[in-house]
């Protein structure tokens, strides 16, 4: 059944793209900055260093570009309360026609966890490419790291992708064990 | 009829109320003012998707911790800017750097001399001397020592915090530079004072000079033009600026001159700025934006969702009132996320940043962190509310 669940919330994501916009693009700005500041780490430090205390510094830069990323995913789980209120009778009616909750969770779950990572990715992809072009027109003193920019998508991708899925898992988890006849009477 | 008037229908129906008492157990009456129903209507609305709240003050909370961070750090800055100006020059009214210009050594806690004293001549009936500020490699850490004239050969004087760090005892010995001196323990300059012919054996012949004007120029407000010119050297109030590599140094006027603050408020501001206009400050205020659109979508959604409750409000008149809902609401919103935030930055200073910043620094940041909450709760909540005013109520009811 879960198998069903994931295509039917793949095909749910398709129909849905646009909502999916903002949040992706929040994301994305989160997961460039933790890129940025990954794979220019040398630049940062120099920085860091010149203000004093360069690795307390350096740690509150990576630890405030995470947190910006989670507010970027928080964003997407807000849409997924938003998705929740628009599809309240169409999962009335599939509890009514007897599916179980854990399908449908899963359902609901990829088009958060589907947002953060295209999001993630792109926004990654986006910063990469950044780096790229700032080494290669020297803007980037410090130069651009290979494997930070890679330690930074990962990390961007997958903070983004577990803390999405995460936030959206208790509003979908109270929305599907909420009883069939409550999701179809509802206005 | 106005959102005041309906609002306080209850009480100004009381008339209705007691001559049928029936249709008093039918219609209870609401206590408290206008902002208590106000404030009840949009818990209500906050009961009825409990996550949407939460998830809202999160995310905000998250962009306002990450800002009061950064604030902390800065405002940090600004209290050690402003005190390490203050123990480097004291009360002078001129300040001579070298053209290297100077630094604050955050191991030292003092500002160092980056190279030899300007070769100036003090002008006539001007009273001055060259300072001798350096650092000390010393077995205990960076120490910065100040070579300032009058102090008596063979003694060092130092703060408690240094002696400690130094571990010496006020009428103990210190050795410096080969040289034993007998320890004076008193002020609170983090830097070490010793006279200048021993501050130069310990740490070169780097420093600065500082300088007052004659009695009779007391109170101008050129005295930094008259002493640059005089002295042949460029000449600024502002702190900000530094001196020119190739140049032969830069006097600073420290006389309030036409501004209201002092030029120790103007280099903790220039201080501060570095942070602010860092990596860090940038970083934050994204995340500070991307709180902001957190909380319009939210309610934005919220709209959407309440269409047709609008839509009956706006037919009974109470379409410019709807406003009054939605900036409570947001007013809700945007504290919660104040207090969650500032809270989570005070952990994450002290779990992250422990030598950084203090508690003083924290709460600084923190109010200055509200004085942005009003406009972001005002504008989130007129964002929607525009959005929904500009359709016509039997739009709303027929969606």
């Amino acid at each position: 059944m879960l198998k069903y669940g994931l295509a039917y919330g793949l095909l749910s994501s398709q129909r849905r793209a646009r909502e999916m916009l903002l949040p992706a693009i929040t994301i994305a700005t989160g997961a460039f900055l933790v890129v940025i500041v990954f794979a220019m780490s040398a630049g940062i430090k120099k920085q860091a260093a010149g203000l004093g205390h360069a690795d307390e510094i350096g740690h509150a830069i990576v630890l405030i570009a995470v947190t910006v990323l989670l507010v970027g995913v928080v964003e997407a789980a807000v849409a997924t309360t938003r998705t929740i209120a628009h599809r309240t009778r169409e999962l009335g009616v599939l509890g009514a026609t007897g599916v179980r909750s854990r399908p449908v969770l899963v359902a609901l779950l990829v088009e958060p966890v589907v947002t953060a990572f295209f999001g993630a990715l792109g926004g990654a992809v986006v910063a990469a490419v950044a780096g790229v072009v700032l080494s290669a027109v020297g803007a980037a003193k410090s130069g651009v790291s290979a494997s930070g920019t890679t330690t930074g998508i990962v990390i961007a991708v997958a903070v983004s992708v577990v803390a999405a899925a995460v936030t959206s898992v208790v509003p979908i988890w109270r929305a599907v064990n909420r009883p069939p006849i409550k999701s179809l009477s509802a206005s | 009829m106005t959102a005041s008037e309906i609002l306080s229908q209850p009480e100004t129906s009381k008339q209705t109320e007691a001559a049928s008492p029936d249709r008093r157990s039918a219609l209870p009456t609401s206590s408290g003012g206008t902002f208590g129903r106000l404030m009840r209507f949009a818990i209500a609305n906050i009961r009825r998707r409990p996550e949407r709240f939460v998830l809202s003050v999160l995310g905000i909370a998250l962009a306002i911790a990450a800002v009061t961070v950064v604030r902390t750090i800065s405002t940090s800055f600004a209290i050690t800017g402003g005190d390490s100006v203050t123990n480097a020059i004291g009360t002078h009214s001129i300040w001579v750097v070298p053209a290297q210009g100077v630094t604050y050594n955050s191991a030292a806690g003092a500002l160092v001399s980056d190279g030899p004293p300007s070769g100036i001549t003090l002008p006539g009936g001007w009273t001055g001397t060259e300072m001798i500020a350096g650092l000390w490699h010393s077995p205990r850490g960076q120490v910065a020592v100040y070579g300032v004239p009058g102090t008596p050969t063979g003694r060092a004087v130092l703060s408690p915090q240094l002696a400690q760090r130094l571990g010496v005892a006020d009428g103990g010995t210190l050795q410096i530079a080969g040289h034993t001196v007998h320890v004076s323990v008193s002020g609170g300059s983090p830097a070490l004072t010793v006279s200048p012919d021993l501050a130069k054996n310990a740490v070169g012949n780097v420093g600065w000079w500082v300088a007052d004007e004659p009695a009779a120029d007391h109170g101008r407000n050129d005295l930094g033009k008259l002493f640059g010119t005089t002295v042949g050297l460029p000449f600024t109030q502002n702190p900000a600026q530094t001196p020119d590599k190739d140049g032969k140094g830069l006097v600073y006027d420290t006389t309030t001159g036409s501004g209201a603050l002092s030029f120790a408020q103007k280099y903790a501001s220039a201080f501060s700025g570095q942070v602010t206009d860092s990596t860090l400050g940038l970083i934050s205020i994204i995340g500070l934006v991307l709180g902001f659109v957190i909380a319009v979508s939210s309610f934005l959604a919220s709209v959407q969702e309440r269409r047709r409750e609008f839509g009956i409000m706006s037919s009974i008149g109470l379409a410019d009132e709807v406003l009054y809902f939605f900036l409570v609401e947001s007013g809700v919103v945007f504290v919660a996320a104040w207090l969650i935030g500032v809270l989570g930055a005070g952990v994450a200073v002290w779990a992250v940043l422990p030598h950084l910043a203090t508690p003083a620094a924290w709460a600084q940041a923190s109010a200055t962190v509200a004085a942005f909450l009003p406009a972001m709760a005002i504008v989130g909540a007129i964002v929607p509310v525009h959005r929904l005013l500009q359709q016509r109520p039997v739009a709303l009811l027929t969606d």
